[in-house]
C-alpha cells in the first residue's frame, strides 16, 4: 500500500477572490496527487474545540501538512491547544520569519547539551521552556502559511517533497483503529462505510476503518461507488477533478473531504510553548479569567471565550512574546517575530486613526482598562498584575525609604 | 428629494445623498430617533474599491468613545483600521456583511450599512460641510496614497 499524507487546507475568512482561487486551485491539484488525502476545513482559529472539523483533525493520526492563512507558529499552537500534536515538520516554503524561528529552536535545543555556549550570546537560551517537558508524538506536522506564495504549484511541489520525505505507514493507521473513535467519527463510519469512503475520506479518521475492512480498496474504480460518498459536503465547488477515479495508479477514487462547520469569528490567545517559560505574568495580568493551570501547574488558555474581543494586552506583557493573537494586525502579535510589509495601502490615518507612540506596557494597560470599563468594571491602571514595575519607574530623587533600603543593602550580613 | 452632492476624485465623481449627515472619517450617518446608522461614504468606497473582508473587534452592544478602534477592513486596494465616529453605544453591526461584504460596494448607502449607534449626532457634518471637509483633505489623501505606492 502506498504511504499516505494528509493535507489539511484551512480556508481564510476573506472573500478575496485571489485567496479563494488559490484554495480551489490547490484542492483541485491535490486531488490528482497519489498518496495525498485532502481535507478542507474552515478557518482554523475559528473552529470550535468540540466541532466537527476539529474532531476530524484529531482523528488524523499520520503525518500532516496544514495550509492556512496564518503564521506557521499560530497554526501549530492552535492545533496543539486542541490536542493535535506532532514533531515540527520543516517546510521549505518559508517566510523570512520562519527562518529565524527555526534558528532559535535549534539554538535552544543545542543550548541544552552545551549549556551556556549560546552563539547568539542571548541569556534567554538557557531558560527552560514548557515544551522541554512535553514529548510530542512521533508523527510530523508541517504548517505552511498560504501568504508565502500565490502559486498553487509551489505548494503542491512542496507537498510532494514532504510526501516523499515522510514515512507514514498504513500499519500506524491500523493502530488507530484499535483506539477509540469519537462518536462523530463512528457515526460517519457507520453511515459511509462504502468503498467510496476509502479514498474520499481517508483523512477523516473514521473512514479509515472502512479502508481496513475493504481489502484492495485502492483498486475500486466503479463510478457508482464514488457517487455514494455522502460524506462529501459542498463537493459542487470542486471542479470535475473530484470524480477522477483510479487515475492515480491504484490509489483509488478520491474526493476532497470537506468538513462544513459554520463557526462564528472567535478571539482568544494561543500560547507558543516553545517560548513560554511558565512565568505566569499573563495569568496575573488578565482580569477576565482566560488563563488557568493544568494538573502540573503549567499555564494554559482555560477559558478562551472569556477573552475580550480585540484585546491583545496579555500578549504585550508576555516577556517571551509567547502569546499569539493570530488575527491581530500587528505581525509580532499575530505570530511573526518580524514586520511583514503589506502590499496594500493603509488608509487608517485617513479613516481616523489617532497618532500614537505608546509603549507596549502602556498599551496593554490601556487596552485592559478599556475592556474592564466595557463590562462595567473599574479601570485598574498599572496597579494590578504588572511585574517589574520598578524597572519601568521613572528616575526621581531617592526618598527616605530608598535611602534606608540602600543602607540595608550595604550591610555586610 | 434633492440631488446628491458630488465631489470629483480625479476622473471619478463621488456622490453624497443629502438625506443624511457625514462624519470626518468618511462615514455617512442617518438618524432615526436616537439611533444613528453608519455606512461608508462614496469617497471611502472609492478609496477602498472591492471590499473583501470586514472584521469587528468589539461585540455589540458596547459603549465607545469617538476614535476608539472598532474593527478593520481589507479591500482590493487597501486596508484600514476602523474607528468609532462618535461617543455612544454601538447597538448592532450589519451581520450580513461578515460573510459577504460586497453590498458595501453594490449598495453602500443602503444594504451596505455598517453599524448602528445610540448617541448624539451633534458633531456630525451636513452634506455641504462634508464636501468642504473633502476639499480640505483631498490633497492629504492623494499624498498618502501616492506616498505609500512609491515606498
Amino acid at each position: 500500500m502506498a504511504k499516505r499524507l494528509t493535507v489539511v487546507l484551512s480556508q481564510g475568512q476573506s472573500q478575496n477572490p485571489a485567496k479563494r482561487g488559490l484554495e480551489e486551485d490547490l484542492v483541485a491539484r491535490l486531488l490528482m496527487e497519489p498518496g495525498i488525502d485532502a481535507t478542507v476545513v474552515p478557518h482554523l482559529y475559528d473552529l470550535q474545540p468540540d466541532g466537527t472539523a476539529m474532531l476530524c483533525l484529531q482523528g488524523i493520526s499520520g503525518d500532516m501538512v496544514v495550509l492556512s492563512w496564518l503564521y506557521e507558529r499560530a497554526a501549530r499552537w492552535i492545533l496543539d491547544r486542541n490536542d493535535v500534536r506532532g514533531q515540527v515538520g520543516t517546510s521549505l516554503i518559508l517566510n523570512e520569519d520562519d527562518d529565524e524561528d527555526e534558528d532559535n529552536d535549534e539554538e535552544s535545543a543545542a543550548g541544552e547539551s552545551a549549556a551556556g555556549e549560546s552563539a547568539a550570546g542571548e541569556s534567554d537560551d538557557d531558560k527552560q521552556r514548557v515544551v522541554d517537558f512535553r514529548e510530542p508524538p512521533s508523527r510530523k506536522i508541517y504548517c505552511i502559511d498560504l501568504r508565502a506564495d500565490n502559486q498553487a504549484a509551489t505548494y503542491v511541489d512542496e507537498i510532494k517533497r514532504i510526501a516523499a520525505e515522510t514515512n507514514t505507514d498504513v500499519v500506524q493507521l491500523g493502530e488507530w483503529i484499535q483506539g477509540t473513535p469519537a462518536p462523530e467519527q463512528m457515526q460517519r463510519y457507520l453511515e459511509g462505510g462504502t468503498a467510496a469512503g476509502v479514498g474520499a475520506n481517508g483523512s477523516g479518521g473514521g473512514n479509515l476503518t472502512a479502508g481496513g475492512n475493504v481489502t484492495g480498496a485502492g483498486n475500486v474504480t466503479g463510478a457508482g461507488n464514488v457517487t455514494g460518498a455522502g460524506n462529501v459536503t459542498g463537493a459542487g465547488n470542486v471542479t470535475g477533478a473530484g470524480n477522477v477515479t483510479g487515475g492515480a495508479g491504484g490509489d483509488g477514487p478520491r474526493e476532497v473531504n470537506r468538513v462544513d462547520e459554520e463557526p462564528g469569528r472567535r478571539w482568544y490567545p494561543v500560547i507558543d510553548f516553545s517560548r513560554c517559560t511558565n512565568c505566569m505574568e499573563c495569568i496575573d495580568f488578565c482580569l477576565f479569567g482566560v488563563y488557568g493551570v493544568d494538573q502540573v501547574d503549567t499555564i494554559l488558555v482555560e477559558q478562551p471565550d472569556n477573552c475580550r474581543k480585540g484585546c491583545p494586552a496579555c500578549s504585550r506583557v508576555c516577556p517571551e512574546n509567547a502569546i499569539i493573537f493570530p488575527q491581530h494586525k500587528t505581525p509580532a502579535i499575530a505570530g511573526s517575530p518580524e514586520f511583514v510589509g503589506s502590499l496594500k495601502i493603509d488608509l487608517s490615518k485617513l479613516f481616523g486613526a489617532p497618532e500614537s507612540d505608546e509603549s507596549a506596557v502602556d498599551a496593554a494597560v490601556r487596552e485592559r482598562d478599556e475592556q474592564l470599563v466595557m463590562v462595567g468594571r473599574d479601570a485598574v491602571g498599572e496597579s494590578v498584575g504588572i511585574a517589574m514595575r520598578q524597572q519601568q519607574a521613572e528616575d526621581r530623587p531617592k526618598d527616605e525609604l530608598d535611602g534606608l533600603l540602600d543602607e540595608l543593602d550595604e550591610l555586610d550580613l | 428629494m434633492s440631488e446628491p452632492l458630488a465631489f470629483a476624485m480625479g476622473e471619478f465623481e463621488a456622490r453624497f445623498p443629502v438625506d443624511r449627515q457625514y462624519a470626518t472619517n468618511h462615514m455617512w450617518a442617518q438618524s432615526r430617533d436616537d439611533i444613528v446608522r453608519f455606512g461608508f461614504s462614496a469617497y471611502a468606497v472609492r478609496l477602498l474599491q472591492d471590499v473583501y473582508f470586514l472584521d469587528w473587534i468589539v461585540d455589540a452592544p458596547v459603549k465607545l468613545s469617538e476614535k476608539q478602534q472598532i474593527g478593520a477592513i481589507e479591500s482590493k486596494k487597501a486596508e484600514s483600521d476602523l474607528f468609532a465616529p462618535l461617543d455612544g453605544t454601538l447597538t448592532q453591526f450589519n451581520q450580513n456583511l461578515l460573510s459577504d461584504p460586497s453590498s458595501i460596494n453594490v449598495d453602500g448607502y443602503g444594504d451596505g450599512w455598517l453599524f448602528e449607534m445610540r448617541g448624539t449626532a451633534e458633531g456630525l457634518l451636513r452634506p455641504e460641510q462634508y464636501i468642504d471637509h473633502l476639499d480640505a483633505v483631498w490633497e492629504v489623501t492623494q499624498r498618502t496614497i501616492k506616498g505609500q505606492l512609491n515606498e
